[in-house]
């Protein structure tokens, strides 16, 4: 990732009317500056909602100025989300859905990449096409019809209402990013699983999936991350206070007299942790089905 | 156990955006079993087709199929006792070398200590125990293909099917690998069908050579038979290099004496073949191999342009007196510099005689039957 970016910025790049001594110095010149962007609009309020989330608004707050250097780290706004707001259930709500959300998206984004490589069918362009189309859609474009949907098959406030928006949010990318990935699975390999005696079935399971691992799993993560931070789909789909999933309950918090910015602070930390766990474990799986389907 | 392979007016059409385009047009004919038998042509010719029929991959659009006195042409190609090797390997890359030979026989349930056996067995015969372990992305090009080759063996199948199994790999790993792929065919009870565009290959493997041209059978005749005795020009330009030279030339009649004129050359020929002929262009083909310094009855005057050393041969290519395009090909052309003159020779009975549609008149002794040809 980093190699080929630097290469974009010119690495070697002979037949330049720039000296290649210039551009090296241009080139270190430019990754320091984007570090420093990245360090200032990532790195620092990532740092300041722990610094504020482990440490007791007291101590935050002391001397009427935001103390931010961490001095003693308390489990005190934890507890305070424990006991006082619905904090555990959002979460299991959010697990629920974002799970549901994710397997949904990530099977049909298979199956359709699958068909749309290996069969043809009238209207395969126009039907690939619309998934593109379809991405471009913001979720709130989507949510109001959906309501009305939803209203009407009276599923309004239901796990199921809220995984079927989610997915329908996440799949056209996934079934593109599947689509783009089933491209590169020589079909040659499942010809010869069949020859070999194989069922179409059993090569699916046995040769195409452990060969498309990298893009499903890509898929799996993207749809997760789509579900996981949704706020517009929950808000419209779910009514009643115990279905809220976590983003949307946290931003309630901050109406409360009872809730600060510490358990504020604490909440944002805790929908930090799922996302970060998956980009720690999966990232090399996210970076090959990303790179084959050209965003690298 | 090998089967023949018979195929009877198998058609083959493809319809895309309301035009259809025949790949294979009423191919009829017999691949005798455990023969080892070469598909050839350029490409578009029909041959990956023809061969993904026999695999069952491709059902033909009419015509039938079978393995010796069993129709197969609606069987899938889990049915049909085949294997396959492809042009692009097509080895599993999430299975090792032993989980990738032995994919076939897992599929079919052998117990494992048989399957292991057999894949011993597979890997000594190809050379590639010492990579059983390995995962094929950790093996060379030429190696991937021993371990294809390998897969197709362990499942003693009826009909081996090799899809230009060698076009990606450098010319010295062709030459081992042809060796290799005969060694297989020789310890195999199978049919074996090999598909290919490089004469070459087909000409030095096989025990006949299927040559097809625009989906239609041009020629079926073992590999000498298509040199010395081609059924047309298009035969005789594609099999051969360099490719055979092809001179102008007419036919003239004096009373009962034909003569077969060139630019240089002068053939009495036999009445017989050419009645229907008199005054008629044709072509005449001649093999480089065939043009001499020294013996020969007639002669052809080429200028000589570029000079190629073979070993202890020489490929002049040049043009003739009229600048029709002329190789020839001999030890003896040691002493030709570029833009030297020299006359080559040749015998009558060297010479292929076709009309104007590319179609074979006559060839080689049936040019030279003293009884016939009268010169006086």
């Amino acid at each position: 990732m980093t190699r080929s970016a630097l290469t974009a910025l010119g690495e070697g790049a002979a037949g330049s009317l720039v000296s290649q001594q210039v551009q090296r110095r241009v080139k270190r010149a430019a990754v320091i500056v984007i570090a420093a962007l990245v360090a200032v609009f990532v790195t620092v309020p990532v740092y300041v909602m722990v610094a504020v989330a482990i440490q007791s608004p007291t101590a935050v707050f002391a001397d009427g100025n935001v103390n931010l250097l961490v001095t003693a780290a308390t489990a005190r706004n934890f507890v305070v989300l424990l006991e006082e707001t619905n904090t555990v259930r959002y979460f299991i709500n959010s697990l629920i859905v974002t799970a549901s959300s994710t397997l949904l998206s990530t099977a049909l984004a298979v199956g359709a990449g699958y068909g749309l490589t290996r069969f043809e069918f009238a209207g395969k362009t126009l039907a690939a096409r619309a998934v593109l189309f379809a991405y471009m859609f913001s979720p709130i474009v989507l949510a109001i019809p959906l309501y009305v949907i939803f209203y009407t098959l009276g599923l309004l406030d239901s796990y199921f209402a809220l995984t079927l928006a989610l997915t329908a949010i996440s799949a056209p990318f996934t079934i593109w990013l599947m689509w783009q990935y089933f491209q590169t699975v020589p079909i040659a390999i499942e010809e010869s699983a069949w020859v070999r005696g194989a069922s179409r079935t059993r090569t699916i399971w046995e040769v195409v999936l452990p060969v498309a691992r990298p893009g499903y799993i890509s898929a799996a993560i993207f749809s997760f991350a789509v579900a996981w931070n949704d706020f517009t789909m929950s808000r419209v789909v779910m009514s009643s206070e115990e279905m809220y999933t976590i983003t949307v309950g946290a931003s309630l918090f901050l109406d409360r007299v009872s809730i600060g910015w510490g358990e504020t602070m604490a909440v944002s930390l805790l929908i930090c942790i799922p996302p970060f766990l998956i980009a720690v474990f999966l990232q090399n799986y996210l970076l090959q089905g990303f790179s084959v389907g050209g965003l690298e | 156990m090998a089967r023949e392979i018979t195929l009877d007016t198998v058609r083959k059409e493809y319809r895309t955006a309301g035009a259809t385009h025949v790949a294979v047009d009423d191919l009829s004919l017999s691949i005798p079993e455990g023969s080892f038998t070469t598909l050839v042509g350029p490409s578009g010719c029909g041959k990956t087709t023809t061969l993904r029929m026999i695999a069952g991959l491709e059902t033909p659009t009419t015509g039938t199929l079978s393995f010796g006195e069993e129709d197969v042409t609606n069987l899938s190609p889990q049915e049909r006792n085949c294997a396959m090797v492809f042009q692009s390997i097509a080895l599993y890359p999430h299975m090792s070398v032993k989980d990738n030979i032995g994919y076939g026989l897992r599929v079919q349930g052998v117990p494992s200590d048989v399957r292991d056996e057999r894949i011993e067995e597979a890997a000594a015969t190809l050379q590639i125990t010492e990579q059983l372990e390995k995962m094929p992305a950790e093996l060379s090009g030429g190696q991937q293909q021993r371990v294809a080759l390998g897969s197709a063996f362990v499942q003693d199948p009826d009909v081996l099917l090799l899809d230009e199994p060698m076009s990606d790999l450098d010319a010295k790993l062709k030459a081992e690998l042809r060796v290799e792929v005969q060694r297989l065919h020789q310890e195999l009870d199978a049919t074996v069908v090999y598909v290919t565009h490089d004469q070459t290959e087909a000409m030095t493997m096989s025990d006949q050579v299927i040559l097809l041209n625009n989906g239609q059978l041009e020629q079926f005749a073992p590999p000498g038979e298509l040199f010395d005795n081609p059924v047309s020009q298009y035969v005789a330009e594609f099999i051969g290099t360099p490719s055979t030279n092809l001179l102008p030339a007419t036919i003239t009649r004096t009373g009962d004496r034909y003569t077969l004129e060139g630019e240089t050359f002068s053939v009495p020929v036999p009445p017989r073949y050419f009645a229907d002929h008199a005054e008629a262009s044709v072509t005449v083909g001649v093999r480089p191999q065939y043009l001499s310094t020294d013996d020969g009855d007639h002669e052809l005057e080429i200028e000589a342009e570029v000079i190629e050393q073979l070993g202890t041969e020489f490929v002049v290519h040049g043009y003739s007196g009229d600048g029709t395009p002329v190789d020839a090909v001999s030890s003896a052309f040691g002493d030709v510099e570029p833009g030297d003159e020299f006359i080559a020779r040749f015998d009558a009975a060297d010479l292929f005689v076709f009309d104007t549609n590319g179609q074979r008149i006559c060839h080689g002794e049936q040019l030279t039957r003293r009884d016939e040809v009268r010169t006086t």
